[in-house]
């Protein structure tokens, strides 16, 4: 472990939720409008592995999983000051849940040689939460999710986890290799060096690795996802008197009929 | 690659445990899972791992359990993804479930996405509703990304369905029932896991009271409109003798602790009285609140979604409305008192 850490952080492009608008006419979601961007709490696992790397040597290698135009979340966590950068990106991928997808990005993390993976808490648009343990099941690798803070301690070949839990926080030695999810808001992301964001925009390309580089043409994509959508449907309405009041007087008065 | 999906029966629920306390959600859980075993004529069964925990299997068979598995052994407190899944895979395996529930705590999320890779499981996350059709699929249903409606997943070819569902969103009742022999229903099952092959050591736990918001009578609940000042929340709050709580938006800015997040990845909260402060009224928030007596909305925009949410709304800043508010309930009680 002398020459430090194989640290991969994972990335993931959302549609931004701030930018994602409701049609007031039907009430649904303009989806189209809304920009692609790094998913916020991965914010939290690139500034980690950043902080990680920086205690016990080593490099950030950053993966993501999806489109070609998926580079830019790459570039992103390049720009921040990770190393380097690897695309899965395959038609065979489309259309994959949580198990086929914690499958690609386990073994690009093995293929990766990877001694800690970090990941954000969840994605901001699917928020399962899943893929983090996923990868470390598909490996067998152990896990720490909801992290706070991260201690490093190399000589024994070990990663503690501060763990927020219900009612208070535990702390928790993992072997190598471990994968971790950071809780969004752990720590505060630090912005792109102006050289480093440069470098990752005009000079930086990712690896490419498609399905079958990584041995799971087989395995992913719609046909291997256990879940499918059965149906959508509006939320249903709950009836409500929808009285609008003009004073806080009488705002309080209907108050006091209910306490 | 699909499974026989005919060798798979029952509805397990995954009874979280710390130091021998049940989390609630795992009693809520119980109660829904007896209405899908129920309605697909399974077995409904506990699935209980812990260091000297038969008791609380028992209880689990008191609470409506046709069965409890018993996982006994100090390998199991406290909890640990690696050993607890391993353990989970190999009764997958061995006794095919063909539902499992999970609490939507941190400790059943780091769990279930365990879990559900090794036995090749379909797992919805967060789930608002769950259902059986006539074929005795599960239907799992869940918000969808911006909030503007429900999505139904279903697991057609893979065992078992999974789910997690956040705590409040079911009701755990009162099911207690005597039943004269409940150790007779609980299984002690052979433990597969040892000691020296786990991957990790929790090596400090401090854990005090857990808050909760899911059974009181007046929630003030604030969102991104507070601008970081909760302080009318809990003055108003306070005067109503009720919780404060809040939007994920909130819970995110740091302005609230996450134990009192009310909405799809939070609690689920059934008061007498809910007042929206602030709050647009996201789908995801609006789950976490819709079966409330009398809602009431605060919000400078006429047009958020909450006043159609709401019984009685006014437009206007919480941080003028609230201490009004908060001065005439004071007033009232000075001249009861």
């Amino acid at each position: 472990m002398t020459d430090g850490w194989n640290i991969v952080v994972c990335v993931k492009q959302v549609p931004d939720a701030d930018d994602v608008t409701i049609d007031p006419d039907t009430g649904t979601l303009n989806r189209s409008d809304a920009p692609a961007v790094l998913n916020s709490p991965d914010r939290n696992a690139v500034e980690s592995a950043l902080e990680l790397r920086a205690a016990v040597g080593g490099t950030v290698t950053a993966i993501t999983m999806g489109p070609p135009v998926a580079k830019a979340v790459l570039q992103t966590a390049v720009g921040a000051g990770a190393d380097g950068g690897v695309l899965l990106t395959d038609r065979a991928f489309g259309g994959s849940d949580t198990w086929p997808t914690s499958l690609a990005l386990a073994r690009a993390a093995a293929e990766l040689d990877a001694d800690v993976v970090i990941c954000g808490e969840e994605s901001t648009d699917s928020s399962t939460g899943q893929v983090p343990p996923g990868i470390a099941a598909h490996n067998g690798w152990s896990q720490l999710t909801y992290v706070e803070s991260l201690e490093p301690r190399p000589d024994e070949g070990v990663l503690v986890g501060k763990r927020d839990v219900e009612g208070g926080y535990e702390r928790v030695a993992a072997q190598l290799p471990v994968v971790v999810a950071m809780e969004f808001g752990a720590n505060v992301p630090r912005p792109a060096g102006l050289h480093r964001k440069i470098f990752a925009e005009t000079e930086f390309e990712p690896v490419e690795w498609t399905a079958s580089d990584l041995g799971i043409e087989e395995q992913v994509g719609l046909a291997n996802s256990p879940t499918k959508v059965g149906g959508m449907d509006t939320a249903s309405p709950v009836e409500r008197e929808r009285v609008v009041v003009d004073s806080v007087d009488d705002l309080y008065e209907h108050i006091e009929e209910v306490v | 690659m699909s499974v026989d999906i005919e060798a798979y029966e029952d509805v397990w629920v995954f009874v979280e445990q710390h130091d021998g306390v049940v989390a609630p959600v795992s009693w809520e859980l119980l109660a829904k899972g007896r209405e899908l075993a129920d309605e697909t004529g399974d077995d409904l069964v506990a699935l209980v791992m812990g260091d000297g925990v038969s008791a609380l299997a028992e209880a689990a068979v008191s609470r409506g359990a046709d069965r409890a598995l018993l996982a006994d052994d100090p390998v199991f407190e406290p909890y640990r993804a690696d050993p607890y899944g391993e353990q989970f895979r190999a009764l997958v395996e061995e006794r095919k479930p063909s539902i499992v529930l999970i609490g939507g705590s941190h400790t059943g999320r780091d769990f279930a996405g365990r879990v559900a890779v090794p036995a090749h499981a379909g797992l919805t996350a967060d789930c608002t509703e769950l259902d059986v059709d006539d074929e005795g699929l599960l239907l799992a249903s869940r918000p969808t990304f911006g909030g503007d409606a429900m999505a139904t997943i279903k697991c057609p070819a893979h065992r078992p369905q999974m789910a997690t569902v956040r705590p409040g969103v079911f009701d755990a009742g009162n099911p207690t029932e005597h039943v004269s022999d409940p150790a007779a229903a609980v299984e002690e099952v052979e433990v597969v896991v040892a000691e020296e092959d786990t991957l990790s050591t929790v090596i400090e736990r401090v854990v005090g009271d857990v808050v909760d918001i899911t059974d009181a009578d007046v929630v003030v609940a604030g969102g991104a409109g507070c601008e970081g000042n909760f302080a009318p929340i809990e003055e108003l709050a306070d005067a109503l003798g009720g919780e404060v709580a809040a939007t994920r938006a909130a819970v995110d800015e740091g302005w609230v602790e996450p134990a009192r997040q009310v909405g799809q990845t939070g609690k689920t909260v059934r008061p007498q009285l809910y007042v929206a402060a602030g709050i647009s009224g996201a789908v995801q928030h609006l789950e976490g609140m819709n079966d409330s007596d009398v809602v009431v909305a605060v919000n400078t925009d006429p047009n958020a979604p909450i006043f159609e949410n709401a019984d009685y709304g006014i437009v206007g800043d919480l941080h003028e409305v609230l201490p009004e508010l908060t001065a005439l309930v004071r007033a009232k009680q000075e001249v009861t008192a």
